[in-house]
């Protein structure tokens, strides 16, 4: 939320500087804990908050101008490297639209293994979120360091599970790190089934590591917190969304999974390198594992359905964010089961990948990234190359409702220590794991540490 | 374009066979086709052969595109390792070589360090890698200061003209740690 310095009464602006004991002042120059560089900036005036402001300095990355020129298998590759932590939501949303544009159809099994890989993306993301990022607020640590010291059996379950997504991520896209195996049509090479064979046996116990993960998480003591965001996401009839599905929001659109543009815009907004994005009527809305789970609770793996229900959480994930860390759990538990699964099931397709020929167009797609929603539309030209590309990620669609939900939140811990207060807000940035790097596609990494 | 290959082994990041027998592990981060980015794996590739065959005999070389925790936690106890790695925060072209077991106290105390874009500093990394192994991490890290990232672009100018200087401290950094290794086994 920006708002325009204040003015009283008289027209006149009011004093600059806060009121003790009235007015209160929040900054927090660099936040940490959170993927990339931005800053906090909230000010309290009389009780009322006219400033609730997440900046992104982070510097611009420019990924929609490199692309141009470009082939379609080519983006693929470039666009993984927007992340580290999310490249396959990048992969997938860019790889689905071309395929959409050339009418491709792909082996079921190539449709399954994509789910795998995503599958081990969310396994990986969300395992660090949870544990190294999150988890120190919920058990009155700074930080993962100072957690590991007291809670050492936490922080190693943590991260064999983050291990068993890595493991998948490296069998399938030849790297933990910016996959590359992913093609227009299929893949480059698609993997045994005795390949698979030690990811079925490690993720035995990434799903009882994730159950306890959820037992966890569902025990945390949560700020109070109550505000009903516009979620959106997508919907699949019978599938929890990763590739395909509907782009449904629970203030009634829904629309194709290609024409996200019909209903969102992004806008510039002063004081971040990032664009953030509204509904064509200016409306702010929630993405990522809340969203999802409100709106497609029917298709969860049955572990992660009972596991849920067993946590008697599911209304507040809705409207209380600094939940989202129970509905990450979940999703956590549902991507393992998911990917053990589908392993059990595979059957490896004669061919990697199936011949294609590029064709001018409109190619667009959204997929879920882990942290919501992420929207990719090409243009492309007579030659089959890229004239223009729109990516859209979650962090920047998010970043409204944080910016609400600072606005919302901030009043209820002005009577606490001002320290414990930041933390609060801190954390409630935190719940929406952003990844501020990924909201600018920064190109050149200039920012330096203050000294 | 096409992404470019080098002929460093991958982390084997996810795998459980560790290879127990060797002495030093040179983690060798970045990524060739993000311009100054690749300058440790520059460096790696020309220094490698040139190494003496007693060193190489007790290393391991890892490339890890970003650094990795696993990278870190399945460390044998008597292996020292070396982190190379371009960064930012530094004057380009400018080497610094940082103890493992100084990094975190840094990080805590936010001097002025190298930043890089790892998904958590690599103090916090060295910080909970010797929490969880409890003990501390033995070996260094050598940096040099990078000034264009750029995605598809070569090596800056002034990076490809410190390169000579940059392999030499990843030479020292390994003698030493192979050093600090063979101590520790005695």
């Amino acid at each position: 939320m920006h708002v325009t310095p204040e003015i009283d009464a008289a027209g006149d602006p009011r004093p600059s500087g806060p009121r003790p004991g009235i007015d209160h002042d929040f900054n927090v120059a660099y936040i940490t804990r959170v993927e990339g560089e931005g800053s906090l900036r909230l000010r309290v005036r009389d009780g009322g908050v006219v400033e609730a402001r997440l900046s992104i300095f982070e510097a611009p990355r420019y990924f929609e101008q490199l692309v141009i020129g470009r082939t379609p298998d080519e983006v693929i590759d470039i666009v993984s490297r927007i992340c580290g932590i999310c490249p396959v939501a990048y992969q997938m949303s860019a790889v689905h639209g071309f395929e959409d544009l050339f009418e491709i159809e792909v082996d079921p099994e190539i449709r399954a293994l994509r789910r795998l890989l995503y599958c081990g993306e969310w396994i990986q993301s969300h395992a660090l979120h949870i544990y190294l990022l999150h988890a120190p607020d919920f058990l009155g640590y700074p930080s993962a360091i100072a957690m590991a010291a007291d809670h050492k059996p936490i922080v190693a379950q943590g991260l064999a599970i983050k291990k068993v997504g890595n493991q998948i991520l490296s069998t399938l896209g030849g790297r933990a790190i910016h996959p590359i195996s992913v093609r227009v049509g299929g893949f480059s090479k698609v993997p045994t089934a005795a390949a698979l064979a030690p990811l079925r046996e490690a993720l035995d116990g990434a799903v009882d590591a994730a159950m306890e993960t959820v037992r966890m998480v569902a025990g945390f003591e949560v700020p109070e917190y109550h505000r009903e965001p516009n979620l959106v996401s997508l919907v699949h009839p019978t599938e929890y969304p990763y590739n395909h599905g509907r782009i449904v929001s629970s203030d009634g659109v829904d629309l194709p999974v290609d024409r996200w543009d019909d209903a969102f815009e992004e806008i510039q907004v002063e004081g971040t390198n990032a664009l953030q994005a509204r509904t064509h009527d200016g409306g702010v809305y929630l993405l990522g594992p809340a969203a999802r789970l409100t709106l497609s609770p029917g298709t969860l793996h049955p572990l992660a359905a009972e596991a849920l229900a067993e946590t008697g959480l599911g209304d507040v994930i809705r409207t209380n964010i600094y939940w989202s860390i129970a509905a990450r759990a979940i999703e956590l538990l549902h991507a393992c089961a998911e990917a053990r699964d589908i392993i059990d099931g595979y059957h490896r397709p004669a061919e990697p990948r199936v011949k294609w020929t590029a064709r001018p167009g409109r190619a667009a797609w959204a997929t879920e990234a882990p942290r919501g929603l992420l929207f990719h539309r090409y243009e492309l030209d007579d030659r089959g190359r890229i004239a223009g590309a729109q990516i859209v990620p979650p962090t920047s669609q998010n970043q409204a409702a944080i910016e609400a939900d600072l606005a919302a939140f901030a009043p209820s811990v002005l009577d606490l220590p001002h320290e414990e207060a930041t933390l609060r807000l801190e954390q409630l940035i935190r719940s929406y794991d952003p990844c501020i790097s990924c909201a600018t596609h920064f190109l050149d990494l200039r920012v330096e540490r203050p000294t | 374009m096409y992404l470019l290959r080098d002929a460093l082994p991958g982390s084997p990041r996810g795998a459980t066979n560790v290879n127990p027998t060797r002495a030093v592990r040179l983690l060798v981060c970045g990524s060739a086709d993000r311009g100054d980015d690749g300058a440790a794996l520059s460096a790696v590739a020309g220094l490698l052969a040139g190494l003496p065959p007693h060193l190489l005999s007790v290393m391991e070389v890892r490339r890890c595109e970003q650094l990795d925790l696993e990278d870190l936690l399945d460390l044998p106890d008597t292996t020292a390792c070396v982190i190379a790695d371009a960064v930012i925060g530094l004057p380009v072209g400018q080497i610094v070589t940082i103890p493992l077991s100084e990094l975190p106290d840094r990080d805590a105390a936010a001097l002025p360090i190298p930043r890089s874009s790892h998904v958590l500093p690599i103090g916090q990394l060295v910080a909970i890698a010797q929490v969880m192994r409890d003990r501390p991490l033995e070996g260094s890290f050598v940096g040099i200061g990078g000034r264009s990232f750029g995605f598809g672009r070569a090596l800056g100018r002034p990076v490809r003209a410190a390169l000579p200087a940059y392999r030499c401290a990843i030479e020292a950094a390994l003698i030493n740690a192979a050093a600090t290794a063979e101590q520790r086994t005695l």
